[in-house]
Protein backbone atom coordinates (compact mmCIF):
# COMPACT_ATOMS: atom_id res chain seq x y z
CA UNK A 1 0.00 0.00 0.00
CA UNK A 2 1.25 3.18 -0.84
CA UNK A 3 1.74 5.78 2.26
CA UNK A 4 -0.75 8.12 1.32
CA UNK A 5 1.03 10.46 4.78
CA UNK A 6 3.81 11.09 2.82
CA UNK A 7 2.48 11.82 -0.67
CA UNK A 8 -0.18 14.10 0.74
CA UNK A 9 1.51 15.61 3.90
CA UNK A 10 5.00 16.37 2.12
CA UNK A 11 5.03 20.56 2.03
CA UNK A 12 3.18 20.21 5.22
CA UNK A 13 4.95 20.39 8.50
CA UNK A 14 3.19 22.47 10.89
CA UNK A 15 6.10 23.40 12.63
CA UNK A 16 9.14 26.26 11.73
CA UNK A 17 12.31 26.29 10.84
CA UNK A 18 15.00 26.53 12.88
CA UNK A 19 18.87 27.16 12.50
CA UNK A 20 21.06 24.70 14.72
CA UNK A 21 23.89 22.20 15.22
CA UNK A 22 23.30 18.66 13.60
CA UNK A 23 25.81 16.20 14.73
CA UNK A 24 28.13 14.77 11.88
CA UNK A 25 30.29 11.91 11.44
CA UNK A 26 28.43 9.85 14.07
CA UNK A 27 30.43 6.93 13.38
CA UNK A 28 33.38 8.33 15.12
CA UNK A 29 33.42 7.61 18.84
CA UNK A 30 34.77 11.25 20.69
CA UNK A 31 35.22 13.20 17.86
CA UNK A 32 32.42 15.71 17.69
CA UNK A 33 31.99 17.35 14.49
CA UNK A 34 28.70 19.84 14.00
CA UNK A 35 27.07 20.85 10.86
CA UNK A 36 25.19 24.22 10.97
CA UNK A 37 21.84 23.27 9.19
CA UNK A 38 18.77 24.94 8.72
CA UNK A 39 16.12 22.03 9.33
CA UNK A 40 11.99 21.66 10.38
CA UNK A 41 11.76 22.13 14.48
CA UNK A 42 10.23 18.41 14.98
CA UNK A 43 13.06 16.96 12.87
CA UNK A 44 15.68 14.55 14.38
CA UNK A 45 18.76 16.43 15.39
CA UNK A 46 21.02 14.19 12.83
CA UNK A 47 17.93 13.37 10.67
CA UNK A 48 17.15 15.33 7.04
CA UNK A 49 17.41 19.23 7.10
CA UNK A 50 17.04 21.79 4.75
CA UNK A 51 20.25 23.64 3.57
CA UNK A 52 23.72 22.99 5.41
CA UNK A 53 24.63 26.41 6.34
CA UNK A 54 28.39 25.87 8.00
CA UNK A 55 30.09 23.93 10.23
CA UNK A 56 31.15 23.79 13.44
CA UNK A 57 34.32 21.62 14.95
CA UNK A 58 34.31 22.31 18.91
CA UNK A 59 38.20 20.68 19.13
CA UNK A 60 40.88 22.84 18.84
CA UNK A 61 43.38 21.99 15.74
CA UNK A 62 47.18 22.32 16.14
CA UNK A 63 47.15 25.94 15.54
CA UNK A 64 44.84 26.27 18.79
CA UNK A 65 41.62 27.27 16.91
CA UNK A 66 38.76 26.23 16.69
CA UNK A 67 37.17 26.44 13.17
CA UNK A 68 33.35 28.03 12.52
CA UNK A 69 32.03 28.59 9.06
CA UNK A 70 28.96 30.75 8.07
CA UNK A 71 27.29 30.80 5.07
CA UNK A 72 26.23 34.05 5.92
CA UNK A 73 24.10 34.73 2.09
CA UNK A 74 21.96 31.93 3.02
CA UNK A 75 21.41 33.00 7.17
CA UNK A 76 20.02 35.90 5.99
CA UNK A 77 17.88 34.10 3.52
CA UNK A 78 16.61 31.89 6.40
CA UNK A 79 16.10 34.54 9.00
CA UNK A 80 14.14 36.39 6.55
CA UNK A 81 12.04 33.29 5.99
CA UNK A 82 11.13 33.15 9.32
CA UNK A 83 14.22 30.85 10.83
CA UNK A 84 14.83 30.86 14.70
CA UNK A 85 18.42 30.18 15.87
CA UNK A 86 19.05 28.06 18.78
CA UNK A 87 21.09 29.06 22.01
CA UNK A 88 24.61 27.73 20.28
CA UNK A 89 24.09 29.06 16.97
CA UNK A 90 23.38 32.27 18.45
CA UNK A 91 26.49 32.49 21.11
CA UNK A 92 28.43 31.84 17.68
CA UNK A 93 27.19 34.34 15.62
CA UNK A 94 27.32 36.59 18.32
CA UNK A 95 31.46 35.86 18.88
CA UNK A 96 31.86 36.24 14.85
CA UNK A 97 29.75 39.48 14.78
CA UNK A 98 27.07 38.98 12.93
CA UNK A 99 24.80 39.45 15.75
CA UNK A 100 25.12 41.30 18.99
CA UNK A 101 26.97 39.53 21.87
CA UNK A 102 24.57 36.73 23.57
CA UNK A 103 24.26 37.42 27.29
CA UNK A 104 25.27 34.22 28.17
CA UNK A 105 28.64 34.51 26.46
CA UNK A 106 29.40 37.11 28.53
CA UNK A 107 28.37 35.35 31.93
CA UNK A 108 29.96 32.59 30.99
CA UNK A 109 33.20 34.22 30.76
CA UNK A 110 32.65 36.14 34.14
CA UNK A 111 31.94 32.67 36.10
CA UNK A 112 35.36 31.06 34.16
CA UNK A 113 37.69 33.92 35.79
CA UNK A 114 35.79 34.04 39.00
CA UNK A 115 36.64 30.05 38.68
CA UNK A 116 40.29 31.11 37.71
CA UNK A 117 40.93 33.45 40.49
CA UNK A 118 39.28 31.10 43.09
CA UNK A 119 41.61 28.35 41.93
CA UNK A 120 44.27 30.99 41.94
CA UNK A 121 43.71 32.87 45.58
CA UNK A 122 43.50 28.45 46.90
CA UNK A 123 47.07 27.84 45.43
CA UNK A 124 48.12 31.07 47.06
CA UNK A 125 46.92 29.98 50.23
CA UNK A 126 47.92 26.50 50.39
CA UNK A 127 51.78 27.79 49.46
CA UNK A 128 51.34 30.26 52.62
CA UNK A 129 50.29 27.28 54.53
CA UNK A 130 52.94 24.92 53.74
CA UNK A 131 56.04 27.44 53.95
CA UNK A 132 54.29 28.10 57.61
CA UNK A 133 54.61 24.30 58.16
CA UNK A 134 58.31 24.60 56.88
CA UNK B 1 60.15 10.11 -46.82
CA UNK B 2 62.47 9.11 -43.04
CA UNK B 3 62.17 12.60 -42.00
CA UNK B 4 58.49 12.58 -42.46
CA UNK B 5 58.04 9.78 -40.59
CA UNK B 6 60.03 10.95 -37.98
CA UNK B 7 58.61 14.05 -37.38
CA UNK B 8 55.64 12.27 -37.78
CA UNK B 9 56.32 9.74 -34.66
CA UNK B 10 57.46 13.21 -32.60
CA UNK B 11 54.44 15.03 -33.86
CA UNK B 12 52.28 11.97 -32.75
CA UNK B 13 53.81 11.75 -29.52
CA UNK B 14 53.45 14.92 -28.76
CA UNK B 15 49.77 15.08 -29.52
CA UNK B 16 49.44 11.98 -27.52
CA UNK B 17 51.05 14.25 -24.45
CA UNK B 18 48.79 17.28 -25.83
CA UNK B 19 45.75 14.88 -25.95
CA UNK B 20 46.35 13.17 -22.20
CA UNK B 21 47.43 16.66 -20.91
CA UNK B 22 44.44 19.00 -22.48
CA UNK B 23 44.61 19.48 -18.59
CA UNK B 24 47.41 22.25 -18.47
CA UNK B 25 49.71 19.93 -16.52
CA UNK B 26 52.99 20.43 -15.02
CA UNK B 27 55.49 18.26 -13.04
CA UNK B 28 54.95 18.46 -9.59
CA UNK B 29 55.65 14.70 -9.76
CA UNK B 30 59.01 15.18 -10.28
CA UNK B 31 59.32 17.21 -7.39
CA UNK B 32 57.16 14.72 -4.99
CA UNK B 33 59.90 12.56 -5.70
CA UNK B 34 62.58 14.51 -3.65
CA UNK B 35 59.70 14.00 -1.12
CA UNK B 36 58.02 10.79 -1.02
CA UNK B 37 58.62 8.73 -4.17
CA UNK B 38 55.26 8.79 -5.18
CA UNK B 39 54.37 8.99 -8.44
CA UNK B 40 51.34 11.30 -9.19
CA UNK B 41 50.58 13.96 -11.51
CA UNK B 42 49.25 16.91 -10.28
CA UNK B 43 47.65 19.70 -11.80
CA UNK B 44 48.46 22.86 -11.13
CA UNK B 45 46.76 25.56 -11.26
CA UNK B 46 47.31 28.02 -14.43
CA UNK B 47 48.03 31.44 -13.42
CA UNK B 48 46.57 33.98 -16.23
CA UNK B 49 48.44 37.37 -16.69
CA UNK B 50 47.25 40.10 -15.26
CA UNK B 51 45.72 43.13 -16.90
CA UNK B 52 47.75 46.22 -16.94
CA UNK B 53 45.67 48.15 -14.02
CA UNK B 54 47.51 46.33 -11.56
CA UNK B 55 50.50 48.61 -10.41
CA UNK B 56 53.41 47.77 -7.60
CA UNK B 57 54.20 49.94 -4.98
CA UNK B 58 58.08 49.74 -5.55
CA UNK B 59 58.35 51.44 -9.49
CA UNK B 60 57.02 54.49 -10.53
CA UNK B 61 54.85 55.69 -12.74
CA UNK B 62 56.88 56.43 -15.28
CA UNK B 63 58.97 52.71 -14.88
CA UNK B 64 57.75 50.08 -17.57
CA UNK B 65 55.74 47.66 -15.65
CA UNK B 66 56.46 44.04 -16.07
CA UNK B 67 52.65 43.96 -17.28
CA UNK B 68 53.17 46.21 -20.53
CA UNK B 69 52.84 44.62 -24.06
CA UNK B 70 56.06 45.79 -25.09
CA UNK B 71 58.08 44.39 -21.88
CA UNK B 72 55.91 40.96 -22.39
CA UNK B 73 56.48 41.07 -26.05
CA UNK B 74 60.35 41.12 -25.94
CA UNK B 75 60.13 38.35 -22.90
CA UNK B 76 58.14 35.91 -24.81
CA UNK B 77 60.46 36.32 -27.96
CA UNK B 78 63.63 35.52 -25.59
CA UNK B 79 61.49 32.87 -24.12
CA UNK B 80 61.58 30.86 -27.07
CA UNK B 81 59.37 28.60 -28.35
CA UNK B 82 60.76 24.63 -28.55
CA UNK B 83 58.25 22.38 -28.94
CA UNK B 84 60.23 19.32 -28.10
CA UNK B 85 61.02 20.66 -24.45
CA UNK B 86 57.53 22.37 -23.60
CA UNK B 87 56.00 18.89 -24.16
CA UNK B 88 58.54 16.79 -23.22
CA UNK B 89 57.30 13.61 -22.11
CA UNK B 90 55.55 13.88 -18.13
CA UNK B 91 56.13 11.06 -15.91
CA UNK B 92 51.89 9.72 -15.78
CA UNK B 93 51.30 5.90 -16.52
CA UNK B 94 53.17 4.50 -19.38
CA UNK B 95 50.40 4.40 -22.35
CA UNK B 96 51.70 3.13 -25.24
CA UNK B 97 51.60 6.12 -28.00
CA UNK B 98 48.82 6.83 -30.45
CA UNK B 99 50.35 6.96 -34.50
CA UNK B 100 48.05 8.66 -36.89
CA UNK B 101 48.16 8.63 -40.60
CA UNK B 102 48.17 12.22 -41.78
CA UNK B 103 48.76 14.42 -44.85
CA UNK B 104 51.22 17.20 -44.98
CA UNK B 105 48.98 19.87 -44.25
CA UNK B 106 47.26 17.98 -41.59
CA UNK B 107 50.69 17.97 -40.30
CA UNK B 108 51.10 21.47 -40.69
CA UNK B 109 47.69 21.74 -39.01
CA UNK B 110 48.50 19.95 -36.18
CA UNK B 111 51.94 21.64 -35.60
CA UNK B 112 49.81 24.98 -35.44
CA UNK B 113 47.65 23.67 -32.85
CA UNK B 114 50.85 22.52 -30.63
CA UNK B 115 52.56 26.05 -31.01
CA UNK B 116 49.14 27.75 -29.80
CA UNK B 117 48.86 25.00 -27.14
CA UNK B 118 52.82 25.91 -26.30
CA UNK B 119 51.91 29.27 -26.13
CA UNK B 120 49.06 28.98 -23.62
CA UNK B 121 51.38 26.74 -21.47
CA UNK B 122 54.27 29.35 -21.52
CA UNK B 123 52.31 32.51 -20.28
CA UNK B 124 54.01 34.13 -17.96
CA UNK B 125 52.82 33.90 -14.31
CA UNK B 126 52.12 37.20 -12.61
CA UNK B 127 54.53 39.42 -10.76
CA UNK B 128 53.31 41.12 -8.10
CA UNK B 129 55.52 43.56 -4.86
CA UNK B 130 54.62 41.64 -1.38
CA UNK B 131 51.39 42.03 0.38
CA UNK B 132 51.34 43.83 3.47
CA UNK B 133 49.93 42.50 6.44
CA UNK B 134 46.50 42.47 7.60
CA UNK B 135 46.06 44.24 11.21
CA UNK B 136 42.26 45.29 11.25
CA UNK B 137 40.85 44.81 14.61
CA UNK B 138 37.12 44.94 14.35
CA UNK B 139 36.18 45.31 18.04
CA UNK B 140 37.78 44.87 22.06
CA UNK B 141 35.51 43.25 24.15
CA UNK B 142 37.13 43.34 27.39
CA UNK B 143 33.97 41.31 28.68
CA UNK B 144 34.54 38.56 26.92
CA UNK B 145 38.20 37.98 28.62
CA UNK B 146 38.90 34.30 29.48
CA UNK B 147 36.33 33.12 28.18
CA UNK B 148 37.65 29.63 25.97
CA UNK B 149 41.44 28.93 25.75
CA UNK B 150 41.68 28.63 22.18
CA UNK B 151 40.71 31.08 19.41
CA UNK B 152 37.35 30.85 17.22
CA UNK B 153 38.20 31.51 13.26
CA UNK B 154 35.07 32.22 11.40
CA UNK B 155 35.11 32.08 7.18
CA UNK B 156 32.11 33.01 5.11
CA UNK B 157 31.34 30.35 2.76
CA UNK B 158 29.80 32.14 0.41
CA UNK B 159 30.14 30.86 -2.70
CA UNK B 160 30.20 33.69 -4.68
CA UNK B 161 32.65 35.83 -3.78
CA UNK B 162 36.25 35.97 -4.32
CA UNK B 163 38.97 34.81 -1.94
CA UNK B 164 40.63 38.04 -1.73
CA UNK B 165 37.34 39.57 -0.57
CA UNK B 166 36.00 36.76 2.06
CA UNK B 167 35.38 37.55 5.35
CA UNK B 168 37.49 35.58 7.80
CA UNK B 169 38.51 36.81 11.30
CA UNK B 170 39.42 35.37 14.33
CA UNK B 171 37.93 35.93 18.21
CA UNK B 172 40.90 35.73 20.26
CA UNK B 173 40.49 33.87 23.89
CA UNK B 174 40.98 37.64 25.29
CA UNK B 175 37.86 39.18 23.67
CA UNK B 176 39.61 40.81 20.79
CA UNK B 177 37.65 40.61 17.21
CA UNK B 178 40.26 40.70 14.35
CA UNK B 179 40.47 39.90 10.63
CA UNK B 180 42.92 37.21 10.00
CA UNK B 181 46.49 37.48 8.94
CA UNK B 182 47.17 36.25 5.65
CA UNK B 183 49.12 33.31 6.51
CA UNK B 184 45.40 31.80 8.18
CA UNK B 185 43.80 33.69 5.09
CA UNK B 186 45.28 30.74 2.93
CA UNK B 187 45.28 27.92 4.78
CA UNK B 188 41.08 28.47 5.43
CA UNK B 189 40.80 29.04 2.07
CA UNK B 190 42.51 26.16 1.69
CA UNK B 191 40.50 23.99 3.95
CA UNK B 192 36.97 25.14 2.94
CA UNK B 193 37.83 25.50 -0.86
CA UNK B 194 40.57 23.02 -1.75
CA UNK B 195 42.68 23.71 -4.36
CA UNK B 196 44.48 20.90 -6.72
CA UNK B 197 47.85 20.51 -5.79
CA UNK B 198 48.17 22.55 -2.91
CA UNK B 199 49.06 21.88 0.66
CA UNK B 200 47.87 23.52 4.12
CA UNK B 201 51.46 23.33 4.95
CA UNK B 202 54.32 24.48 2.57
CA UNK B 203 56.01 21.31 1.59
CA UNK B 204 59.65 20.73 3.25
CA UNK B 205 61.34 21.40 0.31
CA UNK B 206 61.09 25.31 0.68
CA UNK B 207 63.17 25.56 3.51
CA UNK B 208 66.87 26.53 2.47
CA UNK B 209 68.66 24.02 2.84
CA UNK B 210 66.37 21.64 0.77
CA UNK B 211 66.21 24.32 -2.00
CA UNK B 212 69.94 24.12 -2.12
CA UNK B 213 70.27 20.05 -2.47
CA UNK B 214 67.18 20.81 -5.09
CA UNK B 215 69.14 23.21 -7.05
CA UNK B 216 72.26 20.80 -7.19
CA UNK B 217 69.93 18.46 -8.84
CA UNK B 218 68.86 21.09 -11.31
CA UNK B 219 65.27 21.04 -10.70
CA UNK B 220 64.62 24.43 -11.04
CA UNK B 221 61.68 24.65 -12.78
CA UNK B 222 60.23 21.70 -10.55
CA UNK B 223 60.59 24.03 -7.77
CA UNK B 224 59.25 27.58 -9.59
CA UNK B 225 56.11 25.15 -10.57
CA UNK B 226 55.70 23.98 -7.14
CA UNK B 227 55.77 27.58 -5.76
CA UNK B 228 53.10 28.58 -7.94
CA UNK B 229 50.79 26.19 -7.39
CA UNK B 230 51.43 26.13 -3.44
CA UNK B 231 51.97 29.80 -2.61
CA UNK B 232 49.97 33.07 -3.62
CA UNK B 233 52.07 35.64 -6.13
CA UNK B 234 52.45 38.36 -3.23
CA UNK B 235 53.07 36.05 -0.67
CA UNK B 236 56.51 36.27 0.89
CA UNK B 237 57.07 32.86 0.43
CA UNK B 238 56.67 33.16 -3.20
CA UNK B 239 58.58 35.78 -3.80
CA UNK B 240 61.95 34.62 -1.88
CA UNK B 241 61.78 31.38 -3.49
CA UNK B 242 61.48 32.91 -6.84
CA UNK B 243 64.26 35.29 -5.63
CA UNK B 244 66.46 32.35 -4.65
CA UNK B 245 65.99 30.19 -7.53
CA UNK B 246 67.26 32.92 -9.61
CA UNK B 247 69.92 33.77 -7.67
CA UNK B 248 71.17 30.41 -8.30
CA UNK B 249 70.97 30.01 -11.70
CA UNK B 250 72.69 33.35 -12.12
CA UNK B 251 75.26 32.24 -9.74
CA UNK B 252 76.26 28.84 -11.47
CA UNK B 253 74.56 30.32 -15.15
CA UNK B 254 72.30 27.04 -15.75
CA UNK B 255 69.91 29.24 -18.37
CA UNK B 256 69.04 26.78 -20.27
CA UNK B 257 67.35 25.12 -17.87
CA UNK B 258 64.38 27.62 -18.13
CA UNK B 259 65.21 28.71 -21.65
CA UNK B 260 61.79 27.44 -22.79
CA UNK B 261 58.91 27.09 -19.96
CA UNK B 262 57.09 29.92 -18.20
CA UNK B 263 59.30 31.41 -15.50
CA UNK B 264 61.81 32.74 -18.40
CA UNK B 265 60.25 36.27 -18.29
CA UNK B 266 60.13 36.50 -15.15
CA UNK B 267 63.34 35.54 -14.59
CA UNK B 268 65.07 37.62 -17.24
CA UNK B 269 62.75 40.91 -15.37
CA UNK B 270 64.45 40.08 -11.95
CA UNK B 271 68.14 39.82 -13.36
CA UNK B 272 67.29 43.18 -15.05
CA UNK B 273 65.95 44.63 -11.92
CA UNK B 274 68.96 44.09 -9.91
CA UNK B 275 71.24 44.85 -13.22
CA UNK B 276 73.21 41.59 -13.44
CA UNK B 277 71.96 40.39 -16.83
CA UNK B 278 75.59 40.15 -18.05
CA UNK B 279 75.93 36.24 -17.54
CA UNK B 280 72.05 36.26 -19.31
CA UNK B 281 73.78 38.31 -22.58
CA UNK B 282 77.37 35.80 -22.31
CA UNK B 283 75.17 32.77 -22.68
CA UNK B 284 72.77 33.44 -25.44
CA UNK B 285 75.58 34.60 -27.32
CA UNK B 286 77.73 31.45 -26.57
CA UNK B 287 74.01 29.92 -28.14
CA UNK B 288 74.40 32.27 -31.18
CA UNK B 289 70.93 34.00 -30.39
CA UNK B 290 72.03 37.47 -31.47
CA UNK B 291 68.70 38.19 -31.65
CA UNK B 292 67.26 37.61 -27.87
CA UNK B 293 70.32 39.65 -27.11
CA UNK B 294 69.92 42.53 -28.70
CA UNK B 295 65.96 42.15 -27.42
CA UNK B 296 67.23 41.78 -23.56
CA UNK B 297 69.62 44.99 -24.17
CA UNK B 298 66.48 46.60 -25.64
CA UNK B 299 64.62 45.74 -22.28
CA UNK B 300 67.40 46.86 -20.23
CA UNK B 301 67.16 50.49 -21.83
CA UNK B 302 63.64 50.80 -21.24
CA UNK B 303 63.96 49.70 -17.74
CA UNK B 304 66.44 51.81 -16.66
CA UNK B 305 65.88 54.63 -19.05
CA UNK B 306 68.81 56.97 -17.11
CA UNK B 307 71.77 54.83 -17.20
CA UNK B 308 74.50 55.85 -19.30
CA UNK B 309 74.17 52.93 -22.01
CA UNK B 310 70.82 53.76 -22.45
CA UNK B 311 71.43 57.35 -23.24
CA UNK B 312 74.22 56.34 -25.17
CA UNK B 313 71.98 54.15 -27.59
CA UNK B 314 69.28 56.51 -27.64
CA UNK B 315 71.45 59.34 -29.10
CA UNK B 316 72.93 56.87 -31.82
CA UNK B 317 70.01 55.39 -32.62
CA UNK B 318 71.68 52.22 -32.87
CA UNK B 319 70.37 49.06 -33.44
CA UNK B 320 71.16 45.06 -33.63
CA UNK B 321 75.01 44.47 -32.86
CA UNK B 322 75.61 47.95 -32.58
CA UNK B 323 73.36 47.96 -28.93
CA UNK B 324 75.48 45.41 -27.70
CA UNK B 325 78.89 46.87 -28.17
CA UNK B 326 76.94 50.02 -26.25
CA UNK B 327 76.27 48.04 -23.98
CA UNK B 328 79.22 46.68 -23.10
CA UNK B 329 81.40 49.30 -23.17
CA UNK B 330 78.90 51.42 -20.44
CA UNK B 331 77.16 48.78 -18.55
CA UNK B 332 78.79 45.32 -18.02
CA UNK B 333 81.68 43.57 -16.05
CA UNK B 334 82.14 40.94 -18.79
CA UNK B 335 82.93 43.71 -21.39
CA UNK B 336 85.72 41.34 -23.09
CA UNK B 337 83.54 38.27 -23.35
CA UNK B 338 80.88 40.72 -25.14
CA UNK B 339 83.26 41.81 -27.47
CA UNK B 340 84.89 38.96 -28.39
CA UNK B 341 81.77 36.71 -28.97
CA UNK B 342 80.50 39.98 -30.87
CA UNK B 343 83.50 39.52 -33.10
CA UNK B 344 83.32 35.72 -33.44
CA UNK B 345 79.63 36.11 -35.13
CA UNK B 346 80.57 38.80 -37.23
CA UNK B 347 83.48 36.69 -38.60
CA UNK B 348 81.23 33.74 -38.71
CA UNK B 349 78.63 36.09 -40.69
CA UNK B 350 80.89 37.89 -43.47
CA UNK B 351 81.81 34.02 -44.01
CA UNK B 352 78.48 32.81 -44.62
CA UNK B 353 77.87 35.49 -46.60
CA UNK B 354 81.49 35.28 -48.51
CA UNK B 355 80.57 31.64 -48.79
CA UNK B 356 77.44 32.67 -50.65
Amino acid sequence: MVHLSSLLLKNYHGGYVVIRLALAGHKQANRPFYRIVAAYNKRARDGKYLEQLGSYDPLPNIYNEKLVSFNFDRIKYWIGCGAHPTKPVAKLLGLAGFFPLHPMTITEAERRRAQTELIATEDVLQEGQKEAEV
Amino acid sequence: MLKGHRRLDDVTTNMAALGTARRLLRTCSRVKNVQRGEQRSVRCGLRTLCSGTRDHALSDNTRPQFTDPAVQDLLTRMTGLDLQKVFRPIKEELKPPTYKLMTDQQLEEAVELATQQAEKLLQMPPLLSERKPISDVLSVDKILDGMDTAKYVFTDITYNILHRERFIVVREPDGTLRKASWEERDRLVQVYFPKEGRKLTAPLIFKEGNLKMVFSQDRHEDVLDLCLVQFEPDSSDYIRVHAATYEDLDKHGKYELLRSTRHFGGMTWYLLGARRADGLIVDMLKRDLLQDAVSLVSLFHMVHPHSESAQEAASQQAAGADLLKIYADKESQKSGYIELALQAYEQLTTKKSSAE
